[in-house]
């Protein structure tokens, strides 16, 4: 029969579907869904009162829920209002189609038609059954999990905002009460839990009544094993609510809606070759990637991804062929193709990428890395010098490259040679379907140009300067070959993508061997050789070869309030008397992109974009230039913790301004009654105790927070001989000592006490302070007095009687529930 | 060996209960009773009387003391020779009462402890002949060399203080108080007290060894004469009985009182002992710690003196298990662990 476990199994389906809410407007569907519940429980206990296999359990879960489906959405043409008739079948099939119907047509929540509530009490129905099955029929309450924790990930899967914590704490604890119950029988089937004997174990003496046995007699005792086994399970729940929101980053809007702030989304994914480009240069929150400490003044930019291939649509790069003498050693790289006559410096890089960051497989490296000092199994592929890892994510990590950053002047470029022939094959590769269009318009833009420098500045001058384009990050990424020559040609909106792709693929018709670099700018300058660089700091560019020089960096998106914000141009790309201030300040790279950013009418990448047009049309001056959200945030969570650290000492003292508050003399007219016999002014009880006890007190808290150890079994007395002679005090400490001593144990156990001075006493208190802060080490010193023990002590006990009388309530409610059984079961019977 | 000046051994049947001579309780007013200041002024000089016999043993002797105004008995234990016998003589000679010492041996019999009756022919009756049981201080020396029906007849004598022989009932002086030495249980030729005896001991000490400066120092001084010659009463009877009363009202918080029932009870519930201490154990130990206040110049009673007097007063009174007995874990040790475990009473937070 099984009667508890069936009840805790409906419990916990019921429990669970409180979880559904945010489908439906309106409440109705639970009660519907209750019924079913209901319906399925009684099916099963039926069932069960006959040995038969497990499938007929089943079976007859579903045949009590059709019942109870019929006679509730399929009255009228049903026999008896309950039997299912073909009629009342089909009525039933037409019923769930209409709600099928209109759970396409709305979306959540859904209005709540009767179509949909015979679906939504089918649904829960169907769990019911499994659950059923599962904890009760197969004794696996365990799996039963399962099909409650797909009831709770449809919400999850079709509404933005996550299932209410609390929804999700009953659900929880259902589930981890038909756990326990179902233990609770498994554990009870081996018999009576035999305890180690104590002392403190009654013993009944002889021919005393038998304790009454709780429970019947067959009930084995059990309870010890609940009890832990309800303070894991509470444990787990708050775990499992609590944990989410401290986390940042576990989701997008904080689990539960519980974390998350501003904003909220913390999860930063590195680009996949272009096609996450957009997402990142979109991001609302821009999350930093990572930070790194350079001894570049000007530091390069970090790449991810050499793609050195344009198929007929896109850029993207050669298969790669990983073996293990890629792999990286310490040793130096592969020197970097090309780098001969210009002249270079070596530039050492440390890089710390956030943890948060998802799928980052390549390393982010300023171009070309010459050393790499990582731990892991990372690669290196030689021709592009890509640093990749095969297994691992570069989350989290922190690496050191040292790279050699090629600065050629432009007379060296303008003079450099005649290129190999493996990079004329590899590099200069153009589809043959661009459009004539396209070739038509590089030499028309590089017409009057001699050499293959001179074509590049050309080139990225018309994409900056002159040709007419507008960084635009509502562009719809370019997908197919048309939508470059699109961009060329008549948009000229677009961001780093198109600019970077248009400009390489250009580069290739006129010969010259080109590549798209794709990672991150250099991101903002955030100290002396510190550097940060966030999510919309990703970007595309172009890569020229020049022999000599190597693969060098062309920009041709625009940079600064109206492009991609930290973009720069290199010295080499600028001609002389184009050098304007704005474009030449590639050393200060700090004009941020700011919150109601450029990219506003981008299409919904992120759930809750908003668009912005108006703020699309602003011209770049009139938008705050500073980022001013994140340094607030920063402050806002440096007081914090700031507080967090002065809480402590706050405590210590608040507590000892109340201890001497509460030990003042009281108000003469409230002080209590006279006493018969006596002019004295107060007893042990009176004020003159409160002064001593608030001493002895502070005294206490105060040799705990300097960690010298107290012992409950010490008298005042030799409490105070102890702490005198292990400190060795001096002897005006010492009689401090002994008189705050002698007056607590005058307070605590004579019959009359001469009322010490509270005064006397404070100023006694405080030389035994000075005494035991010289007496100890000087880290015992500090903590004392930023980080007191006692606080800490009062702190914890607090909590623990707190989760104590958590366990208790729970505790008391599982016996309650018991009980309940208890008495139906005898009601029963 | 009788030394003392009992007056004549008369005992007397009947008496009422004596009424306080001395300052008495000072009606738990402001400061400390006046007669706490007697206390303090006679228990000093008898303690300077005894220390003159019983050098470098402050505790000892104090605790011998404490255990005379708490209106106990006292079993000192040790090995011959460190002075038992000595301590017992001196406390009893620097007060000038009765005092009677009875050499316990294997024919010990029990009418020579409390006396016979024997038939007078002149006045053709039957007489009471007290033993010596009837003094103020009796020294049973070496007590646990009789047998143990000899060792009972102190039974009755040192809980109800008074004697039963041939159905007549004979009080005993007041005050009265036995101090009996005995040789470590392992010796040979003895017959271990029975449980029930030791429980009517209020506290129990050993001598231990002087140090060797103390025990130069009584080279010197037992070498020409034994000091106890010379040892002249500074106290009397009357003084001890008033002191008594003084330290029966003896102020103790209900938190101490508290303490020491939780120290007591520690010991029955202890997995290391047999038999915990009795309630007449919490009873002798308070009475202890009273007179122990009172020996410091205290009205009231501190944790601390239950502390200290713990180890004396409920020791011999516990019997490890067999597995403490095979550890060789001593009562003195168990409840000096407990002394050191259980929290002391403080005021609610």
């Amino acid at each position: 029969m099984r009667i508890r476990i069936t009840v805790m199994a409906a419990l916990a389906t019921l429990a669970g579907s409180a979880g559904l809410y945010p489908l439906f407007s309106g409440r109705a569907w639970f009660w519907s869904g209750f019924g079913a519940v209901l319906a399925v429980a009684a099916g099963g206990l039926l069932v069960r009162r006959f040995r038969l296999p497990a499938v007929v359990n089943a079976l007859g879960g579903l045949a009590a829920l059709l019942l109870y489906l019929t006679l509730v959405y399929g009255r009228g043409e049903a026999l008896l209002g309950v039997v299912p008739t073909p009629g009342s079948l089909h009525r039933l099939g037409e019923l769930a189609g209409d709600g099928w119907q209109a759970a396409n047509r709305y979306a959540a929540p859904v209005p709540l038609t009767r179509g949909i509530r015979l679906l939504a009490a089918a649904g829960i129905g169907l769990v019911a059954v499994i659950v059923d099955l599962l904890a009760v029929r197969l004794r696996r309450a365990a799996p039963a999990g399962l099909p409650l924790l797909a009831m709770y990930s449809v919400p999850a899967a079709v509404r933005q905002d996550s299932v209410n914590w609390l929804v999700f704490g009953a659900g929880a604890a259902a589930y981890l009460a038909l756990l326990m119950a179902d233990a609770r029988d498994q554990v009870g089937g081996w018999g009576r839990v035999v305890f180690t004997p104590r002392w403190s174990e009654e013993v009944p003496m002889a021919g005393a009544a038998p304790r009454a046995a709780s429970g019947d007699r067959t009930r084995p005792d059990s309870s010890g094993l609940s009890a832990s086994g309800r303070r894991i399970g509470l444990g787990a729940v708050a775990i499992a609510l609590l944990l989410p929101s401290a986390v940042p980053g576990v989701q997008p809007r904080g689990m539960f809606g519980l974390g998350g702030g501003r904003g909220g989304s913390q999860t930063v994914t590195t680009p996949d070759p272009l096609v996450s480009l957009k997402r990142q240069l979109t991001r609302q929150d821009d999350a930093v990637v990572l930070t790194y400490r350079t001894d570049d003044p000007a530091p390069d930019y970090l790449r991810l991804y050499a793609l050195d291939k344009f198929d007929d649509d896109r850029w993207t790069f050669n298969r790669m062929q990983s073996s293990g003498k890629d792999q990286l050693t310490g040793d130096p790289l592969p020197a970097p193709p090309g780098l001969s006559t210009a002249a270079s410096r070596r530039v050492t890089t440390r890089i710390a990428v956030r943890p948060q960051v998802a799928r980052m497989d390549f390393l982010p490296v300023p171009y070309a890395p010459a050393r790499v000092t990582i731990k892991g199994d990372w690669r290196v592929h030689p021709p592009s010098l890509m640093i990749y890892s095969l297994k691992g994510s570069a989350a989290g990590r922190s690496y050191t490259v040292q790279s050699v950053r090629a600065a050629p002047t432009a007379a060296q470029l303008e003079a450099s040679g005649a290129y190999p022939g493996d990079i004329v094959a590899r590099y200069t590769a153009v589809p043959h379907n661009v459009p004539t269009a396209v070739r038509d318009l590089a030499v028309k833009i590089t017409e009057g140009a001699t050499t293959a420098h001179a074509q590049a500045v050309a080139l990225q001058r018309w994409f900056t300067v002159t040709g007419g384009f507008r960084y635009d990050l509502s562009a719809p990424p370019p997908r197919h070959g048309s939508d470059l020559a699109d961009f060329l040609l008549h948009s000229k909106r677009g961001y780093c993508e198109q600019f970077a792709a248009a400009m390489a693929l250009m580069a290739r018709l006129l010969g010259i061997p080109a590549r798209v670099g794709l990672g991150y700018t250099a991101g903002t300058r955030s100290g002396t050789g510190e550097w940060t660089v966030r999510s919309r700091d990703s970007h595309a560019w172009p890569e020229l070869y020049f022999e000599g020089a190597g693969w060098v960096r062309f920009e041709p998106t625009p940079s600064g309030a109206g492009g991609q914000g930290t973009a720069s141009s290199p010295p080499y790309t600028v001609p002389e008397e184009d050098a304007r201030p704005e474009r030449g300040g590639r050393t200060t790279p700090s004009t941020e992109p700011t919150a109601p950013n450029p990219q506003g009418g981008a299409t919904g990448d992120t759930p809750n974009h908003r668009k912005e047009d108006k703020t699309d049309k602003l011209a770049p001056a009139e938008r705050p230039e500073e980022d001013g959200g994140l340094p607030v945030a920063w402050l806002t969570g440096g007081v914090l913790v700031a507080l967090l650290l002065l809480a402590p000492m706050a405590a210590r003292m608040l507590t000892r301004r109340r201890r001497w508050a509460a030990a003042a003399p009281p108000d003469p007219a409230r002080t209590g009654r006279p006493r018969p016999g006596g002019g004295r002014p107060a007893g042990p009880a009176g004020a003159g105790g409160g002064a001593a006890h608030a001493a002895w007190r502070e005294m206490r808290a105060d040799a705990l927070d300097h960690g010298l150890t107290w012992r409950p079994s010490d008298t005042p007395r030799a409490a105070a001989r102890r702490l005198t002679e292990t400190l060795r005090l001096d002897e005006e400490a010492a009689g401090a000592l002994g008189r705050i001593a002698r007056a607590e144990e005058q307070a605590r156990y004579a019959q009359a006490a001469t009322p010490p001075s509270a005064e006397g006493l404070r100023a006694d208190v405080r030389t035994v302070r000075e005494a035991f802060a010289a007496g100890v080490t000087r880290r015992a010193r500090w903590r004392a007095r930023v980080l007191p023990p006692s606080t800490v002590t009062a702190g914890s006990a607090a909590a623990r009687t707190a989760g104590e009388r958590i366990t208790d309530a729970v505790g008391r409610l599982s016996t309650m529930a018991e009980q309940a059984t208890e008495r139906f079961r005898r009601d029963r019977d | 060996m009788a030394v003392g000046t009992h007056g004549g051994g008369e005992p007397f049947m009947e008496t009422g209960p004596p009424a306080p001579r001395g300052p008495g309780r000072n009606g738990g007013a402001a400061g400390r009773p006046a007669g706490l200041a007697e206390v303090v002024r006679v228990a000093d000089r008898i303690r300077e009387a005894v220390e003159s016999v019983i050098e470098g043993k402050p505790r000892v002797v104090r605790l011998a003391l404490a255990v005379l105004l708490a209106e106990g008995h006292l079993l000192i234990e040790d090995v011959p020779g460190v002075g038992k016998t000595m301590l017992a003589k001196a406390l009893a000679r620097s007060i000038d009462c009765s005092m009677r010492r009875v050499q316990f041996t294997p024919d010990l019999l029990p009418s020579d402890i409390t006396g016979v009756s024997a038939y007078n022919q002149e006045l053709r009756e039957f007489e009471f002949k007290p033993g010596p049981v009837f003094a103020n201080i009796v020294v049973g020396d070496e007590i646990n060399r009789a047998s143990p029906k000899t060792q009972s007849a102190l039974l009755e004598c040192m809980e109800e203080r008074q004697v039963t022989v041939d159905g007549a009932t004979y009080l005993l002086e007041r005050p009265f108080m036995v101090v009996a030495t005995q040789n470590p249980v392992e010796m040979e030729g003895t017959y271990p007290l029975p449980e029930a005896q030791r429980d009517r001991f209020t506290a129990r000490l050993s001598m231990g060894y002087p140090d060797p400066a103390a025990e130069l120092e009584m080279l010197d001084t037992h070498g020409q004469s034994s000091p106890l010659d010379r040892l002249r009463p500074v106290a009397d009877a009357g003084d001890i009985r008033d002191l008594i009363e003084v330290v029966r009202h003896q102020h103790v918080a209900p938190a101490v009182r508290q303490y020491a029932i939780e120290l007591v009870s520690a010991t029955r519930k202890h997995p290391e002992l047999r038999l915990g201490a009795s309630p007449r154990a919490t009873l002798h130990l308070v009475r202890a710690a009273r007179a122990y206040a009172a020996l410091d110049d205290r009205d009231y009673v501190l944790p601390d003196d239950l502390q200290e007097l713990a180890v004396p007063v409920l020791a011999h009174r516990l019997l490890p298990t067999a597995e403490a007995q095979v550890e060789r874990r001593r009562p003195e040790h168990v409840v000096a662990e407990l002394v050191n475990r259980l929290p002391v009473p403080s005021p609610r937070k």
